[in-house]
């Protein structure tokens, strides 16, 4: 059995806890000392990392890029190269045509991290041109 | 938070107001049971008798939506009976003046029809709030989710500021943050009006670093708001949504109006990790990886980075958020390419004085850094509590006193719609629920339509036993839900949880916005309850939608 | 003198931990999956106006659960009250006998006779279940070891003792405190 110290994905506490793997799977979690849980954690940190072993019981995970051609149309399943060239162009016509502020974007207030927002906002402002970046905070 | 979480049981006081820390924060909560095994003495202000009132001192069960009428009656007592630190207010404040005129009319007495409180309990928690040694005031959406929102915050701060208790151990003022890296998403400038680091887009200075250090010109305005998008798409200025990891076709108010504005949008753009119930809307759908899968820096509630990290491989054909954001930017022109998580956090320190100091060696391990922390040294390991030596962040560097007259909220109920519906948060349940949904034990341990809580008294006389599936329903939308007789509850008003999708309250929600923030009124609309006579076809009515529901975003993604 | 669990009702916060980690410690193999029906916890959190606690067994000595049980399938064997599953046939006579409402009885449907046989039979069998102190695991209760407020504690016949020693102590310095014999 493996450890991984991480962080609880779940309120803004910032539990410290050890994911348990073996070949590839979660198995469970267990409290580590943090800062401000102090070696505890509550049920969703105890118990809340199984969706990582795609259980599917509410809702799938995706696991290929989909694009829908037409508004009419559904989502089918592309490679990677074609749904980033579908969504390329249609964000710079769109920019092209109507100006950057008629893009919005939204970052991930949850389990992907400082990194991942930085990139998004300045794709948001370096590349579309555009301050409008927001997120669910107010939820 | 201006103070650490570690800090609450350092206080003698504390003031935890429209915050219910046993559901949505039980590590917050055992802090608090600390602070209170400490000597502490622990006020609760809410409708509900949350776990924390159970074991206050005093609690105050306030009308729902009567926020700024008891913050300003408290700060009146405080001026009343002289237990103000006037030495604090005169050296380190401003507005005294203008905060009295308006605090001055709050008398305990005058807000007792809005509150529903006994004049007397007002003034002797802000006795006890005044007089301790170290208090600190907690807060959470009982006090942001309403249309009057910023007002109540500067107002919270106020008191805090008029009775000295700020820059110091034990003190100050804890908004508890909701969701793990909400903190994480503000630091990180995930917000129409600035930068990473709270800097602002309209500062020349500011934007010109940004600039140089990306090589393009950047736009000088101000973004729009999330919550204007609704506005914009209806006249034909927005075309295309990006959204990054969240569903708001779940958690957003009025879900009804949201849906239509998605249906108008010329491109939407979702990347997220499970098919939820808005990315089954898209024209794109990235695949990312999830936590557990890659690594990164959050930002806890109280100011604190902490690294997490990679624990198993994410399934083939995903690929990491900041990566695909990297090959959107290549493809329109930008290229854009990082190595890894280190050094996008290097370029975000650069960026940043406030976090220039906190390297991922000072977060390796257990360790955590609370910003500010400007120095790369060993001697700056952050800030446990902010405004040292009582020099605030405002551009006089003193502290600014605000009152504002209380609103009422925007939707009271009347004869056709009698109970007050606020949405709360589920112990066992986190935000939309695709996380904590497929997560077995989570998932069996409350399930689909959900509740709704109510007073046992309000119930009956509806005829509503306890459990039984009804009809609830407001100006906006009408769904079953499931009765939970609660003698915790007010009566008059009841209670939902937001993930659910059967019993999903914010088909009701009223988009009443913080004229500031922008945050619906999501503690405040006027709702009815009607009996359902056939209950198992309700309950069966339950199980085939659900079901379908499931089945729709499993078809969905099949592709 | 029997063990047993028991929570303070000042430090719970109600957050149900110890009901998942009692259904988790008391899965059979290590899958990891739990159905509705599988979900039986051998304490429940009782939330009135007043008081948030999980309430579970409180292993009498004198069981009255154990007395009742027509089929001695309930005995008292290390430090608890344990139930010999084999033996219940789901009478419910404990579940009427204890004071605590600590009892639940389960009754499910299983196949009986081979895969391939012809006459495929149901059967019916029962389990009467509650708290077992998590006697299979080497780290003692499951519920002591999550709880995040520390609600949740073993007590021991030690504990008790300690608990009355203490009790006893300030009683004596109440009574020295308000009684004087001198004015009698």
């Amino acid at each position: 059995m493996e450890k991984t110290l991480t962080v609880c994905p779940y309120c803004g506490t910032g539990c410290k806890l050890n994911l348990l793997t073996e070949n590839g799977k979660v198995v469970g979690a267990e409290a580590a000392n943090g800062r401000t849980n102090e070696g505890e954690l509550c049920l969703k940190g105890y118990y809340g990392w199984d969706f990582l072993n795609d259980t599917n019981l509410l809702v799938p995970r995706l696991k290929s890029p989909m694009i829908r051609r037409e508004k009419s149309g559904k989502l089918e399943k592309v490679s990677w190269d074609e749904a980033i060239e579908f969504a390329s162009s249609r964000l710079s016509s769109i920019k092209a045509n109507f100006g950057s502020d008629a893009i919005m974007t939204t970052g991930c207030a949850r389990g992907a991290g400082n990194e991942a927002n930085f990139v998004m906002q300045k794709f948001a402002r370096a590349v579309i041109g555009t301050n409008n970046v927001d997120h669910c905070a107010r939820v | 938070m201006s103070n650490a979480i570690t800090e609450i049981k350092d206080a003698k006081c504390l003031l935890i107001f429209g915050y219910n820390a046993g559901d949505s924060h039980p590590i917050v909560a055992k802090h608090i049971l600390q602070a209170k095994a400490n000597g502490a003495k622990i006020i609760v202000c809410d409708p509900r008798k949350i776990e924390s009132a159970r074991v206050a001192d005093k609690w105050l069960q306030m009308k729902n939506g009567s926020n700024m009428a008891l913050v300003n009656a408290l700060a009146n007592t405080i001026f009343a009976e002289n237990l103000q630190d006037q030495a604090y207010i005169d050296k380190y404040t401003d507005g005294l003046e203008e905060y009295k005129k308006i605090i001055s009319t709050y008398t305990p007495e005058s807000v007792a029809t809005i509150t529903g409180l006994a004049p007397e309990d007002i003034r002797s928690v802000a006795r006890l709030y005044a007089t301790a040694s170290e208090s600190m005031i907690l807060w959470g959406m009982g006090v942001t989710q309403y249309g009057q929102a910023v007002d109540v915050v500067k107002g919270l701060a106020s008191l805090a500021l008029i009775t000295g208790n700020f820059g110091r151990r034990g003190v100050g003022c804890g908004p508890v943050r909701g969701q793990n890296n909400v903190q994480g998403t503000c630091d990180i400038g995930m917000l129409p009006n600035i930068y990473p680091g709270y800097q602002k887009v309209t500062n020349d200075a500011v934007r010109e670093k940004f600039e140089n250090k990306w090589g393009v010109s950047l736009s000088p305005n101000e973004g729009y708001k999330l919550t204007q998008m609704n506005h914009l798409v209806h006249d034909g200025k927005m075309k295309a949504y990006y959204i990054f990891g969240e569903d708001p076709a779940q958690t957003e108010a009025d879900l009804a109006a949201f849906r239509e504005m998605m249906g108008k949008l010329d491109l939407v753009i979702v990347q997220d990790i499970f098919m939820t119930q808005t990315a089954a809307m898209a024209d794109v759908i990235f695949p990312a990886t999830s936590w557990g899968e890659h690594e990164g820096v959050f930002s806890c509630a109280d100011r604190g980075f902490q690294r997490f990290n990679k624990a198993i491989n994410p399934p083939e054909g995903t690929k990491v958020d900041w990566k695909i954001f990297s090959l959107m930017a290549t493809a329109m022109g930008y290229p854009m390419s990082y190595e890894n998580t280190k050094e996008i956090w290097d370029e975000i320190r650069s960026l940043c004085p406030e976090y220039a100091g906190a390297t991922y060696e000072k977060m390796e391990g257990l360790k955590s850094v609370q910003w500010p922390c400007t120095d790369e040294g060993d001697h700056d390991l952050g800030t446990s509590f902010l405004f040292e030596g009582n020099k605030f962040t405002t551009e006089n560097g003193r502290g600014q006193l605000f009152a504002s007259e209380w609103r009422p909220p925007q939707e009271i109920p009347d004869r056709d719609y009698p109970l007050v519906l606020s949405t709360v948060r589920e112990v066992g349940h986190y935000s939309c629920r695709s996380m904590t949904g497929n997560c077995s034990a989570l998932q069996t341990l409350a399930d689909e339509p959900g509740y709704v809580q109510m007073h046992p008294l309000d119930a009956k006389s509806h005829g509503i036993k306890d459990q039984q599936l009804l009809w609830i329903s407001s100006r906006r939308g009408k769904v079953i839900t499931r009765a939970n007789y609660n003698e915790r509850i007010n009566i008059g008003a009841v209670y939902m949880t937001y993930q659910w999708w059967i019993g999903a309250c914010n088909e009701l929600t009223i988009e009443n916005l913080d004229p500031i923030t922008g945050t619906p009124e999501y503690k405040y609309c006027a709702v009815k309850v009607e009996k359902i006579d056939d209950q198992s076809w309700a309950e069966n009515h339950v199980q085939v939608e659900y079901s379908a529901l499931r089945n729709k975003l499993r078809d969905v993604a099949k592709g | 003198m029997n063990q047993f669990v028991f929570a303070d009702p000042n430090l719970c916060i109600g957050c149900t931990t110890c009901t998942i980690a009692c259904v988790i410690s008391h899965q059979q193999g290590s899958d990891y999956e739990l159905t509705e029906k599988s979900f039986v916890p051998r304490l429940t959190v009782i939330k009135n106006l007043d008081v948030s606690t999980p309430v579970l067994c409180r292993q009498c000595d004198d069981a009255p659960c154990a007395q009742v049980c027509p089929n001695n399938a309930i005995i008292s064997e290390d430090n608890h009250i344990k139930v010999i599953q084999e033996r219940c046939i789901g009478c419910k006579t404990c579940v009427v006998a204890c004071p605590y409402g600590a009892m639940t009885v389960v009754t499910t449907t299983v196949a009986k006779g081979a895969e391939s046989s012809l006459f495929k039979a149901e059967k019916q069998t029962s389990q009467a279940l509650k708290c077992d102190l998590c006697a299979h695991s080497d780290d003692g209760p499951a519920c002591v070891r999550v709880c995040p407020t520390n609600a949740l504690r073993l007590v021991t016949s030690e504990d008790l003792d300690q608990m009355n020693k203490k009790k006893q102590l300030a009683a004596a310095s109440a009574a020295g405190d308000v009684i004087s014999f001198e004015y009698f």
